[in-house]
């Protein structure tokens, strides 16, 4: 019972927008039905969609890690965009300069790569944080500027792809590749280290004395700080095992997705991370379902520009409007107490 | 006139033309954090000026129409912050990242809405140059100062007049006062829910006319994400001016020759590959906040909210 009380100003909150868009699609003259037919079953209707629905859900799924792991501590990481790219470089600068290794030495170094390149990119904005007490909104946002020169310098320099139009490095050798775990339609093994973080994730945050000193952090740092617990060195470790988690996200898109640094690797799931970590309410363990159900949307959204010409915006209005209706239900559970 | 007098005036009329998204953006956001109410979304609330202000521009064909709405639909923006923040009392940090998408998805999918694809991109006339009669004709100081769109005299005066009703008015006083002790201010009989209202508001207004700026006088046309970091960057700026509106004026200009000399030397050419030059004004902003941050005055209250039921502030 209580499960359900819990997962209604969800519910209702979805309706809501739903509601509002679809107002807004009849009025500009498209079928809501027909609209939200596609949004919601283009998933489940063919195994090339179920598959493109899980490919999205990893990303968004890693990227929201990214942004609700600092938020449990208090530290609101914008800089997944970043982090995944300076990820995705780091994948690829070894999985060209070692294309050769086997894939024993090679795959694992090509994660780990990532990984640290990820990290290195939320450690600088947690050392401005620590050393400066910059704030990290404004550190992590600017960083992601960065790095999108920082994708154009490496995809249009030595490494480009001449046969390309757009910038794009050569692939990385083959040995780096991420193995295909189903052949038709393909779906590529990145799914398990996904699943493994969000695992991870919950075990260290659920069980643990490091992520309760961490959740703690979040919930009051001036109390925790009275007990002992170092809190500022605990917004550096957030927000650096944060980038990690998006660097790891630029490595299966890099290593997995495209085999190669693509500029525009990122896609829009940065933003929808922040968007699915806010809707989880910064909860880790609710990341993962969110981002399902987010990847749904995403997936029947490009479905629908594709049959019915409705401009794929559409959905992330939709899902801001989801957004703000579970903020506000929050209000109303406040007001009733 | 020498080449290098040329080249060191065209360097600061571009300097004061590029300043004017930086004053605007950056003064409406002083003015919200004056009375405690930190706005993060100026990013999404300047694309939404830049999209809505050019295509109301290019559909009635006149800028002026075009900027009021613009405004109108930042005013709209910081009136939503206001009430999810000071009404309603959620985390301002939130609702302005939750803003700031909202802002984005809106700014790119309304010109697919009202023009549609084209293969041409539809285009608005720039802001023209109006010189002013006699001081125009002073060298270097006229073509700078004096001989520029309306908006660079605009966001010059509006810093002044922001100057002068906070700090030289009892209404700014009273402004003021909300941002660093409201509990005292609101038992000294000051409103603080309509200081903060209407700070919000007017903040919002001008951050959306920053984004108009950018379609009306840069491009002639708008285009997804073309703010490229303007707003996060007005932030760091409002923090670099110390939360003060001449101050700010002045670090517009700063930020501003960054973006100047940034954008000459990626199209001169040099032997540094332009991608690190395009990072010129992001790394700035960065070595910029190193210095300022804990070091300049921000109001005690900002990003807070005020609950006058509480005991404790």
């Amino acid at each position: 019972m209580t499960q359900i009380k819990k997962f209604f100003p969800y519910l209702v909150s979805v309706l809501a927008a739903f509601l509002v868009v679809g107002v807004l699609l009849w009025a500009l003259g498209f079928n809501p039905i027909k609209a939200y037919q596609t949004i919601l079953f283009t998933s489940f209707r063919t195994p090339n969609g179920f598959v493109q629905t899980l490919l999205k859900w990893i990303p968004l799924t890693l990227t929201a890690l990214a942004f609700t792991v600092p938020l449990s501590s208090g530290k609101f990481n914008i800089g997944a965009e970043g982090q995944m790219l300076v990820g995705a470089i780091g994948a690829t600068a070894v999985g060209i300069l070692f294309k050769d290794l086997p894939p024993a030495l090679l795959l694992p170094l090509v994660i780990l790569a990532g990984m640290l390149a990820g990290s290195f990119w939320g450690l600088i904005a947690a050392w401005l944080l620590y050393q400066f007490n910059i704030n990290e909104i404004l550190s992590t946002v600017l960083l992601n500027f960065i790095s999108f020169a920082l994708v154009d310098f490496v995809a249009t320099g030595p490494w480009r792809d001449p046969a390309a139009g757009h910038p794009t490095t050569i692939p990385i050798g083959a040995n780096g590749f991420l193995p295909v775990l189903v052949k038709n339609p393909p779906l590529h093994s990145g799914i398990i280290l996904a699943v493994i973080v969000a695992i991870a994730v919950y075990i260290f945050t659920s069980k643990t004395t490091s992520g309760y000193e961490l959740l703690v952090t979040g919930a009051n740092p001036r109390a925790s700080k009275v007990h002992g617990i170092d809190t500022r060195k605990m917004f550096l470790f957030s927000l650096v095992i944060g980038a990690a988690v998006a660097g790891l996200a630029g490595v299966i898109e890099a290593a997995g997705t495209h085999h190669r640094l693509i500029e525009g690797l990122h896609s829009n799931f940065p933003t929808l991370g922040l968007i699915i970590g806010l809707m989880a309410r910064g909860k880790n363990q609710a990341v993962p379902f969110v981002a399902f159900f987010i990847s749904i949307l995403e997936v029947g959204g490009s479905a629908m520009q594709r049959t019915i010409m409705v401009p794929v915006q559409i959905v992330l209005i939709a899902e801001a409007l989801i957004l703000i209706f579970i903020l506000l239900s929050d209000i109303i559970k406040r007001r009733q107490k | 006139m020498s080449g290098l007098e040329t080249t060191i005036t065209d360097f600061l009329k571009l300097t004061f033309l590029s300043m004017v998204p930086f004053v605007l953006a950056s003064q409406g956001t002083m003015l919200g954090g004056r009375t405690g109410v930190f706005n993060v979304a100026q990013e999404g609330i300047m694309l939404v000026g830049a999209s809505v202000g050019f295509l109301v521009s290019y559909t009635t064909g006149s800028n002026l129409i075009g900027a009021l709405v613009a405004m109108a639909a930042g005013g709209l923006f910081g009136l939503v912050l206001a009430y999810f923040t000071t009404t309603l009392k959620m985390d301002q940090f939130v609702v302005g990242l939750a803003l700031f998408f909202i802002g984005t998805g809106l700014s790119s999918l309304l010109p697919k809405l009202v023009i549609g694809i084209t293969l041409t991109p539809p285009l608005v006339k720039t802001l023209p140059e109006i010189p002013i009669p006699l001081l125009s004709q002073i060298p270097i100081i006229g073509p700078v100062l004096f001989k520029q769109n309306i908006l660079v005299y605009f966001s010059i005066l509006l810093s002044i007049f922001l100057w002068y009703i906070l700090f030289r008015t009892n209404m700014g006083l009273r402004l003021r006062s909300v941002g660093e002790n409201p509990k005292a201010s609101d038992a000294l009989g000051i409103n603080v829910v309509s200081n903060r209202y209407i700070t919000s508001i007017i903040g919002g207004m001008l951050i959306g006319l920053a984004g108009a700026y950018l379609p009306m006088v840069y491009t002639g046309t708008f285009t997804d994400l073309m703010t490229k970091g303007r707003g996060w960057i007005a932030i760091a700026l409002t923090f670099f001016g110390a939360w003060s509106p001449l101050p700010i004026l002045i670090g517009s200009l700063f930020f501003a020759a960054i973006e100047v000399l940034s954008f000459r030397f990626q199209v001169g050419g040099s032997f540094i590959p332009y991608q690190f030059l395009s990072m010129l004004p992001y790394i700035a902003t960065i070595i910029v906040m190193i210095f300022t941050f804990g070091k300049s005055r921000v109001p005690a209250f900002l990003g807070q909210n005020y609950d006058r039921e509480r005991r404790t502030l």
